[in-house]
């Protein structure tokens, strides 16, 4: 074979060069190594990072500055769902969805590029969180429970493979975790007795790799089911491990068919992202009867407990409770109440809350703190390392539940309803439990997701439509923008041609803040150096 | 048998009536040669194979006219429409919740059998049962599946955050659907319940829908899931009062002759309880200081981290930035709020049992 042109080959050779230290972060590139460390010019997983700690490194945007933060764009989606997905940030353009609906927006001017919309009849709608990307793949979950595959560059379906079988109660809602060569599903649906299940399908065909089932089958005597896998999970790469919250049993608020702990519901778990083998599960609400999913963010920390260094994992839960844990082996370091809670008889010596049998639902009511909705739900919270401070959007609040024999043994079994709550921002010091500042956000509603910056602010929103950027060490606000509708999501932020975002979402639009342009150009580093 | 169950197998039924009418203008001429050969047999009609079989296994839940028995067993009039052979088939034989396996019925049995569901439906009351199902609220049954369920419980009984439809007030004095409409398109002010955007035909078809269930839970009064009047009669009056009077603090805010006086007859059962509870949309007093030192008072109307606002005594609205004024917010209904963690249930019963007094 002849030799190519040496002075064209070397031209290349340097062309080719050039080219792979672009900083640009392209679709089709989306692999492993930017998941495990996301470049600025990124947001590729729901949680920002495998961690879940929703905390960015940037530092543009700061307490003395943020003053001055304005809005560079709104993207309005002219329809009626709220948003409550985390958009991804690759390559210069946001995915976000609804139910049914994925947009593609060129994140440097919330201008529309492509719109997919799927409508499905079955299968509940009530909310979205999101897609997942790998190797400029989409994939996008849907009520009636499909997993879809799409071409990021235009929204074209490459395929369509089953999840689970809406007819029989299941549908499904979260954005999807891409570990590796997995893209990993979760499943929800408690208005029926079914078993909850995680799955993962290979990227590139859709086959399935894998099942963990939550529960034993329905119709197992004396056992639960239930353990929906509602929320995106976290991921540990040096342990190989990804964790994940399961939901509560079915029957819902009557537990007599289901004696004992219901393993694996309201449960963290811990398994082998290669084969879905369970490494350990520990049960954040044994013998639930109120509804109280643990799917909550599972927040992975490095760093000191009481002296000794340790690999923990967090989770502020919806039963009330917050928890650390060592998340090489599940073993329990705190388990404290975060808000209200009148259910339980305390906690056993392996970190486990004793639930009150005088609390479980009554014929005639049982008044239980907090509501059904819990404590917290799926809004996400955030981990600050400089503060050591666990931010979450709290619910302290009241409810009554009932069930009696007509209410039977299938799905929810009963009836509850809340009758009083409000929306706290809370602070809480991991190594103690103790909750170091609360900022209220408004009578009976709930707050927004949290997101914390390295510059020493918190993100998050208000009952009553208001942005919030909050100082972290403190909660005192330090700026705030009317959007008119609470939000019901969490944000995220981004770097983009030297320009710090952060992007919100509150009723059917979605909004990007920055400083002007002409406040960046002051020597202001970007990033906080590691 | 709870609701929970009635629903889904009627949501079957309404999968199936929907089949039906698609499949009434795709008649294939191999249905009609199926039909033909059993109708051709010498005898077919008394000694089908396939009904024999059909009878032995499956008439005893499913109907000896493939009926169905709601809540708990489907009907397979038209089965074939929605599922092909094969899936049939693996149904047998692998069973499915409640329904067994059968694996036993397998070649002439099975073909016989697939065949005999395929047959044209035997001429039915499609009307059969206590409440009529019309294609209206089975469009109406899709609809609040995907967008009420969650709350109100696929059967409008409420209990999960969401109040029960079938006992609502709103729902029995709707006469026109207007007043539905308008809580379905604008959602609740304490903004618990979202707006909807659905069009005049499907809120009617919702509405629709709603109304059966409260005329099937009307029916059947013992099947009702959720709170009744009946279960709230535990707690002991006598001991109701002492709480009222005394621990609970209640007689410093009310009176059994005053504000409570026939309380019971304006709400009853768990309305009465929430109320009791926490009552919701009660208006606080609220008085701001201008920066002039004079103060102004009235109704609380508005009131954020950033901003409050009264109607004033000739109930215009005035808001004002709070970062320019001073504010106290008089809210007698939050002692409510501090009962929470002071009431046992016993508490809770026998206050009951005492308000339930004052007719």
């Amino acid at each position: 074979m002849k030799l190519p042109n040496a002075r064209l080959f070397l031209s290349l050779a340097a062309l080719a060069a050039c080219l792979s230290v672009m900083p640009a972060l392209a679709a089709q590139d989306l692999e492993s190594a930017q998941l495990l460390h996301p470049a600025p010019d990124s947001w590729p997983t729901y949680n920002g990072d495998y961690s879940g700690r929703r905390h960015v490194r940037f530092t543009q945007i700061t307490p003395q500055n943020v003053g001055d933060l304005s809005l560079a764009w709104a993207f309005q989606t002219d329809q009626t769902a709220q948003i409550k997905s985390s958009p991804l940030l690759v390559d210069g353009v946001l995915y976000f969805t609804v139910p049914d609906n994925i947009w593609a927006v060129d994140a440097r001017s919330g201008h529309l590029i492509w719109h997919y919309n799927r409508p499905s009849t079955r299968g509940d709608h009530i909310g979205h969180r999101g897609v997942a990307m790998y190797k400029g793949w989409l994939y996008f979950t849907t009520p009636d429970c499909h997993l879809i595959s799409l071409n990021a560059k235009d929204g074209a379906v490459r395929w369509d493979k089953l999840i689970a079988d809406v007819s029989r109660g299941y549908w499904t809602t979260m954005a999807p975790l891409v570990v590796k060569d997995h893209v990993i599903v979760g499943v929800s649906g408690d208005l029926d007795n079914l078993p909850g299940y995680l799955r993962s399908f290979d990227p590139e065909s859709g086959a399935v790799q894998w099942q963990w089932d939550a529960t034993p089958p329905a119709g197992t005597p004396n056992a639960t089911t239930g353990g929906m896998t509602w929320i995106t999970g976290t991921y540990d790469p040096e342990l190989n491990l990804i964790y994940w919250g399961t939901g509560n049993p079915t029957p819902v608020l009557n537990g007599k068919t289901r004696p004992g702990a219901d393993l694996y519901t309201c449960s963290i778990v811990a398994l082998d992202p290669d084969t879905g083998k369970l490494a350990w599960g520990f049960s954040v609400s044994p013998h639930d009867t109120h509804d109280w999913d643990a799917v909550e963010t599972p927040v992975l920390v490095d760093g000191d407990f009481h002296g000794q260094p340790r690999k923990m994992l967090m989770q502020a839960s919806r039963n009330g409770y917050f928890f650390v844990l060592d998340r090489t082996n599940g073993h329990s370091l705190l388990s404290l109440p975060y808000g209200p809670v009148n259910w339980s008889l305390g906690v056993d010596k392996e970190g486990h809350p004793i639930p009150n049998p005088e609390k479980e639902p009554a014929p005639d009511g049982r008044l239980i703190a907090p509501d059904e909705g819990g404590l917290t739900n799926y809004r996400s919270p955030s981990f600050d390392p400089a503060t050591g401070l666990f931010i979450v959007d709290a619910h302290p609040s009241f409810s009554i539940y009932f069930a009696k024999p007509a209410d039977g043994a299938y799905g929810w079994a009963g009836a509850d309803y809340g009758v009083w709550g409000k929306g706290v921002i809370e602070a809480i010091d991991y190594q103690t439990g103790k909750i170091r500042w609360s900022h209220e956000v408004g009578e009976g509603g709930s707050g927004a997701g949290v997101m914390t910056t390295a510059s020493g602010l918190t993100i998050t929103g208000d009952a009553h439509g208001n942005v919030l950027a909050l100082e972290t060490g403190n909660g005192k606000t330090l700026w705030h923008a009317g959007t008119g509708s609470s939000m019901q999501s969490s944000p995220i932020s981004y770097e983009l041609d030297g320009r710090q975002y952060i992007v919100t979402s509150s009723g059917g639009v979605l909004f990007a803040w920055a400083l002007p342009e002409d406040r960046i150009h002051l020597g202001q580093p970007l990033e906080a150096s590691h | 048998m709870s609701k929970l169950q009635a629903i889904r197998t009627a949501l079957f039924l309404a999968a199936v009536v929907t089949g039906l009418s698609l499949a009434a203008s795709f008649e294939t001429s191999a249905r009609a040669a199926r039909q033909a050969d059993t109708q051709a047999q010498p005898g077919a009609a008394s000694k089908d194979p396939g009904a024999e079989a059909y009878a032995h296994h499956c008439a005893i839940c499913h109907g000896d006219r493939r009926q169905g028995n709601l809540p708990g067993f489907p009907p397979l009039v038209g089965i074939s429409h929605r599922m092909n052979s094969e899936k049939i088939a693996a149904l047998i034989h692998s069973g499915r919740g409640r329904m067994p396996a059968f694996p036993g019925v397998k070649d002439d049995e099975l073909t016989a059998l697939l065949r005999f569901l395929d047959t044209a439906e035997p001429a039915e009351d499609a009307a059969a049962g206590s409440v009529a199902h019309t294609t209206l609220s089975e469009a109406g049954r899709a609809l609040f599946e995907q967008n009420c369920a969650f709350c109100h419980g696929r059967d409008a009984q409420g209990g999960e955050t969401g109040p029960d439809l079938t006992q609502s007030k709103l729902v029995r004095r709707d006469r026109t659907g207007d007043a539905i409409a308008t809580v379905i398109r604008e959602g609740r002010p304490d903004g618990k319940m979202p707006p909807f955007n659905f069009s005049a035909q499907q809120i009617r078809s919702i509405i629709a829908f709603i109304h059966e269930r409260e005329a099937e839970a009307i029916a059947r009064p013992g099947g009702r899931r959720g709170v009744s009047v009946a279960d709230l009669q535990t707690g002991n009056a006598a001991a109701g009062k002492r709480y009222f009077d005394g621990a609970g603090g209640c007689a410093k805010c009310h009176s059994a002759t005053g504000d409570l006086a026939g309380v019971a007859s304006r709400y009853e059962g768990l309305e009465l309880e929430e109320r009791m509870l926490y009552p919701r949309g009660v208006t606080s007093q609220v008085t701001i200081t201008l920066p002039s030192g004079k103060s102004i008072s009235g109704a609380l109307a508005y009131r954020d981290e950033f901003t409050v606002a009264l109607r004033d005594a000739d109930g215009v609205y005035r808001s004002w930035s709070t970062s320019r004024v001073h504010y106290t917010v008089h809210a007698p209904v939050e002692a409510h709020v501090d009962l929470f963690s002071k009431y046992t249930d016993d508490d809770i019963h026998n206050l009951m049992a005492y308000l339930q007094t004052l007719r």
